[in-house]
């Protein structure tokens, strides 16, 4: 029976340390961006020597981390600007598919130099399905973390509650923020929407002195989390995940569970940060490819696969007690 | 008698003729030179109080329609001009403004290439439209005669397509035509109350109808 055994390619299971790797560039990078531009606006008005103490420190820290890389820091330091919502990374632009949708919705009208930014992300997305959610989304480090600390209070006696909404009220809210878009003639989706509005306060935090309304909503969103439904936001409401599952939903690169090496402990299930049921070969449009079952599973039964679709329900892993006692009661009756 | 009658005569003539003229005089009285002086005083007091960047659409319903808030524009502006309406815009929340008395715009044109959307849309230095500036002739410095300043005119980046000192009357700052309401006069203005500021052009909406 081991000879059998099918094993993932090792690599798959570290593959949750890059994500995190990832998802913490990310949002270094979105604190790290403003204060970059804080040093070119200093450096453009040829004003140092009128820095207060603070605004030395910024300009000397930033001077020291990107002198080796630039000779023009106003100009050479604009090769990446902005946030997860829309930004430019040496002259190609990339949105949002949210923004796009938002932005059609609002101006009633198709503007393709801008709905092609989103393209990128729209190709990525019906390929690995809602991976912006787990790898890149800026709020979901502060979300998962969020969710530790959950754990954690759960460890230490308090219970925060973990309430279950259904996962298709997100749907219904991408669909009201659209017609709201389109009602009111402004981009609404944009200030319920996490990631955007996690770019944008830390932005306004650091370049321009103080945090917008959009931090009391996503305090009241991470309050949420830890109070009412374990990562309820991304599962229940948010707007973005839902376009982001719609457009995944037949995503080629899935994650498939290796029925003989499985040996039912449900791990994957208690780990799945979307609520989902990997244990039964059950991850739907909503997986983001996070990869936390390949990474908690003690027998390697979980490894990535190209299809359209989830494979049929395979039924109870091979290595576990149910099965075995189906066996038994198999080879008893015969 | 003779001379009594021929002044009643005139008298009554004269109220005749009043009354006849009358109405014309209370129509123009009443009417036309009251929509005169209100016309003027609306081209007159449209004074903004914010700017859109350079570049922005002119109808501000399709400028917020078509911003989504990303903060680009904001985060390449070389001298931070660039601020974002917070809590109290409304519908507008997140979209970007310039307030001139803080810092006014130096039309680099960073903001209208980084513009993923076509809010901003990619002008020319001299046909940007954000404003025109306007001086308040019974403050400015010069124009009282309480000194000499210049200050709003030498920082401009038009030169004097935009702003000139009056001719025979040196020092005192006179708006020209090629203005495009930059702000930076206003930025600039020494003077405690900034008697200078943006409204909006005069002739923005014929210019657009016709565009």
């Amino acid at each position: 029976m081991s000879a059998k055994r099918q094993s993932p390619f090792f690599l798959w299971r570290h593959l949750n340390k890059l994500r995190w790797l990832t998802l913490t560039t990310v949002f270094v990078m979105l604190v790290a961006l403003p204060f970059v531009h804080l040093y070119q606006t200093y450096v453009a008005a040829h004003a140092y020597d009128l820095l207060s103490p603070s605004e030395v420190q910024i300009y000397d820290a930033v001077e020291a981390l990107t002198a080796p890389f630039t000779n023009d820091p106003a100009e050479d330091l604009d090769a990446i600007k902005g946030n997860t919502w829309s930004g430019t990374f040496w002259g190609v632009k990339l949105s949002d598919p949210l923004a796009a949708l938002g932005q059609m919705a609002a101006g009633r009208t198709l503007y393709w130099p801008f709905l092609l930014t989103a393209l990128i992300p729209i190709g990525l997305s019906v390929v690995f399905g809602r991976f912006f959610c787990g790898w890149i989304c800026p709020a979901t480090l502060i979300y998962e973390l969020n969710s530790n600390f959950a754990a954690w209070l759960h460890w230490a006696g308090f219970n925060p509650g973990n309430r279950h909404f259904d996962k298709r009220i997100k749907y219904g809210v991408l669909a009201l923020g659209v017609i709201g878009s389109a009602a009111t003639g402004s981009v609404l989706v944009a200030a319920v929407y996490p990631p955007a509005i996690v770019g944008r306060e830390i932005y306004y935090a650091v370049a321009l002195g103080g945090f917008g309304t959009g931090a009391v909503f996503f305090l009241g969103t991470l309050l949420f989390d830890l109070l009412v439904a374990r990562r309820g936001f991304c599962r229940v409401l948010c707007p973005g995940g839902a376009l982001y599952s719609l457009l995944g939903r037949y995503r080629l690169v899935r994650i498939r569970r290796i029925v003989e090496d499985c040996n039912d402990c449900a791990k994957c299930n208690a780990v799945c940060e979307f609520d989902l049921d990997p244990l039964r070969d059950n991850f739907g449009q909503e997986c983001n490819n996070c990869t936390a079952c390949i990474a908690i599973c003690p027998t390697d039964a979980m490894t990535f696969t190209l299809r359209l679709t989830d494979i049929e329900p395979q039924g109870s892993g091979h290595l576990g007690r149910q099965y075995i006692r189906e066996q038994d009661k198999q080879g008893n009756g015969t | 008698m003779e001379r009594r009658s021929a002044l009643q005569k005139l008298t009554t003539a004269a109220a005749l003729l009043a009354v006849g003229v009358a109405p014309y005089g209370i129509s123009t009285l009443l009417s036309s030179e009251q929509s005169v002086s209100r016309r003027r005083s609306l081209e007159k007091a449209k004074r903004r109080n914010y700017l859109r960047p350079p570049g922005a659409l002119k109808d501000d319903a399709a400028f917020v329609a078509a911003c989504i808030g990303c903060g680009l524009c904001g985060e390449v502006c070389p001298p931070r001009c660039i601020l974002f309406h917070g809590q109290g815009g409304g519908a507008k929340v997140n979209t970007p403004y310039i307030k001139p008395e803080e810092k006014g715009c130096i039309l680099c044109n960073k903001c209208m290439e980084v513009c993923p959307t076509e809010a901003l849309v990619e002008t020319a230095r001299e046909k940007i439209d954000m404003g025109l500036a306007q001086i308040d002739r019974t403050a400015c410095y010069p124009w009282v005669d309480r000194g000499i300043c210049g200050a709003c005119v030498s920082i401009c980046p038009l030169g004097d397509r935009a702003i000139t000192f009056k001719l025979f009357n040196q020092y005192r700052p006179v708006i020209e035509k090629g203005c495009v309401g930059c702000g930076l006069c206003v930025e600039v203005c020494p003077h405690p109350s900034v008697p200078i500021w943006v409204i909006d052009r005069p002739s923005a909406k014929r210019n657009t109808q016709k565009a």
